[in-house]
């Protein structure tokens, strides 16, 4: 339920600072207002609120069923669920005030980073606990994928964040120059895959077959696919500073590393569209199963986007681009929040033991979520594809043509459409969390059993 | 079942859509009669537009002087486009009879062609848009296009592949999927050119 709160939060905050690009003066002079620090309010919101708090919750629902068997330690769980959001809100509140470390994705300072680290230990804990005490011999590949999670953004979060404090607000990184850029893009990208990916690949092995009510189409490809992700994945950090003074090998080899990863993004992609394709029956009466349908088509997308960004002769146009904000949004709009949306459909309705408030608005949801993903990423096109062009356009006497200035006085218009794609995105979450209050109103939280072992056979 | 489709196929798809759906259900045409009778045609339209545009008037990119391309080039960057769009009308018809097997829609290449149609038909028609060559304008214009491109590929494909309209719906994502991919890719390759030096001069 958090994390529907955080979404809300954080979209809004998205808003704002796209309507701070068309409008600058609607900061009002006032710091905490300003597009640097509601950028970093909205980028740790819907990645950590929204994101992480959906994966922790999906993460101990379905780690009960696959393993049949109840949580271990569910007081620690509880725990993990209260002090979390107690970091994002008290982090969201120090970005407000300017506290900032200065990498990004990772701008929470000394006293966060720790307070996460403990709080993810204890997730660690109850995770694998519950594992290790399972009652069906294989581990499914749900829980091969949150393990993942756990462990690799453990390590990203401790060596990334690794600093010298000088005040309680404000700390130095041990890294310095080149090796912090490679460090900080190790983890940043690797914050992408094994949270954004990695993790949300884990709620879509449970939460699609559930939904179809079918096994996955291919049980070996998914466990294939697994090891192939999490092998190529983490080298592919580097292709974010090409051109830039890292070793030149480094650079290339994350661009290997970003083409192989293509093979096992779409193998996960197809997998899931086939184990979807047999359960049509129930698109008439589930109306989650379409989100999970179609944020399976933008995970095609953005797995193809990606890798296509990160060849050289690429990048070259596209970095530094509005481009690369679109295809984060085509990945974190069309994909996670799309297939998170479908997976509360799904869940909240089973917790409280009742059926949707209303359909009819989650189908309403469903198009406007779409509307506003394609929006998006069409406005960031045509407005990287021009910033790219304009950057590197050169005169007769092979000096830039035009400066940084004038080619953001162009923007404009572009940036007007991404704020109508965000509002439109924004209200179908509204929407949805309208949908979602109503449904719990008035339910009792029902008591299920984990269901019994009939066979030692997934 | 009638192999034959009106001549008028695609301005009826364009004004009144849901009848060319119907007529398309009941017939199976032959693969050679649509793709050189109506695609090939289809896919010259594009590239002749944006050549005319650029040529005439130069591409307005935001900055304040259009920017114009020596005409070699542009004759090589028309052609690619229109190859580019012939291979994406072809391999979406070959993408979506290789789904049908899966959705357990109709399996014939001409009907897979005529969904090409479908959706391609309002955006080349919408890309008159290109005779002015302002790059915000054409993402304007084309995005409603697109739009009603995306609605008729919901709408028309379970009828036309006669298929229930919950697998038509699973299918049509899918093939969103594909296309989008497509999509991301003419961008791609496009890029890749500039920096080869076909296209206008970056500092590469």
């Amino acid at each position: 339920m958090f994390s529907v709160i955080w979404a809300v939060l954080g979209m809004t905050a998205g808003v704002y600072v796209a309507a701070e690009l068309v409008w600058p003066t609607l900061d009002f002079g006032q710091q905490w207002l300003s597009f640097g620090r509601l950028r970093t309010l909205h980028t740790n919101g819907v990645i950590f609120g929204f994101g992480v708090s959906a994966l922790m919750g999906t993460a101990f629902y379905s780690v009960q069923r696959t393993c049949h068997v109840p949580l271990f330690a569910p007081k620690l769980a509880w725990f993990c669920c209260f002090a979390w959001q107690i970091c994002v809100l008290l982090g969201g509140i120090s970005l407000l005030a300017g506290w900032n470390g200065g990498k990004e994705y990772a701008e929470l300072e000394w006293p966060f980073d720790i307070a996460i680290t403990l709080v993810w230990v204890c997730f660690a804990i109850v995770f694998f606990g519950t594992i290790a005490r399972r009652r069906i011999k294989p581990i499914y590949v749900s829980n091969w994928f949150y393990g993942a999670l756990i462990i690799v953004i453990a390590m990203l979060h401790i060596v990334n964040s690794l600093a010298i404090p000088v005040t309680i607000s404000k700390s130095y990184s041990i890294f310095s120059g080149a090796q912090d850029a490679i460090v900080q893009w190790w983890y940043g990208h690797n914050a992408v895959g094994f949270l954004l990916t990695g993790g949300f690949l884990g709620m879509m092995y449970y939460f699609l077959p559930k939904h179809a009510d079918r096994p996955i189409w291919s049980y070996r490809l998914s466990i294939i696919a697994f090891w192939a992700f999490v092998y190529s994945y983490i080298w592919a950090g580097p292709h974010h500073l090409h051109y830039n003074a890292i070793p030149e090998w480094v650079q290339s080899l994350a661009v290997v590393m970003s083409l192989i990863l293509l093979a096992p993004s779409w193998a996960t992609m197809i997998n899931g569209i086939m184990t979807v394709s047999g359960a049509w029956q129930k698109l008439r009466t589930d109306p989650a199963l379409k989100f999970i349908v179609l944020s399976l088509a933008f995970y095609g997308l953005a797995t193809f986007e990606g890798p296509m960004m990160a060849i050289k002769s690429v990048n070259v146009v596209s970095h530094f681009t509005d481009w690369t904000i679109g295809h984060v949004h085509s990945g974190a709009l069309g994909w996670n929040a799309l297939i998170t949306f479908g997976t509360f459909y799904f869940l909240i309705p089973r917790l409280m033991g009742t059926g949707l408030y209303s359909i009819r608005l989650a189908n309403i949801h469903f198009w406007m979520a779409l509307a506003g993903t394609m929006l998006y990423i069409l406005a960031m096109w045509g407005a990287g594809v021009s910033q790219g062009l304009l950057w590197l356009s050169l005169d007769e006497i092979g000096e830039l043509s035009f400066s940084f200035k004038d080619i953001m006085a162009s923007m404009p218009p572009y940036y007007l459409l991404r704020f109508v794609a965000g509002l439109v995105f924004l209200a179908g979450a509204l929407l949805m969390t309208f949908n979602l209050y109503m449904t719990i109103k008035g339910r009792r939280t029902v008591q299920v059993q984990p269901p019994e072992v009939r066979s030692h056979q997934v | 079942m009638k192999t034959e489709i009106s001549s008028w196929l695609v301005f009826r798809l364009l004004l009144r859509p849901a009848g060319v759906f119907e007529e398309l259900s009941n017939t199976r045409p032959d693969p050679h009669i649509v793709f050189f009778r109506y695609l090939i045609w289809l896919a010259v339209l594009p590239p002749l537009f944006a050549y005319i545009g650029a040529a005439n008037f130069g591409w307005r990119i935001g900055a304040a002087e259009p920017l114009y391309l020596p005409g070699g080039d542009l004759v090589i960057i028309s052609i690619v486009y229109f190859f580019v769009l012939l291979f994406g009308f072809v391999t979406t018809a070959l993408v979506a009879q290789w789904m049908a097997a899966t959705y357990g829609a109709r399996h014939s290449l001409g009907i897979h062609f005529a969904l090409v149609i479908i959706v391609a038909a309002p955006l080349v028609a919408g890309s008159i848009i290109h005779l002015f060559p302002h790059i915000f304008i054409n993402v304007i214009a084309l995005i409603p296009i697109l739009i009603w491109s995306m609605y008729l590929l919901y709408r028309g494909l379970p009828i036309v592949l006669k298929i229930s309209p919950e697998r038509g719906m699973l299918m049509a994502s899918a093939l969103i999927g594909y296309l989008l991919v497509a999509a991301v890719s003419i961008l791609g390759i496009s890029v890749a050119m500039w920096g080869r030096g076909i296209g206008p001069s970056i500092g590469v």
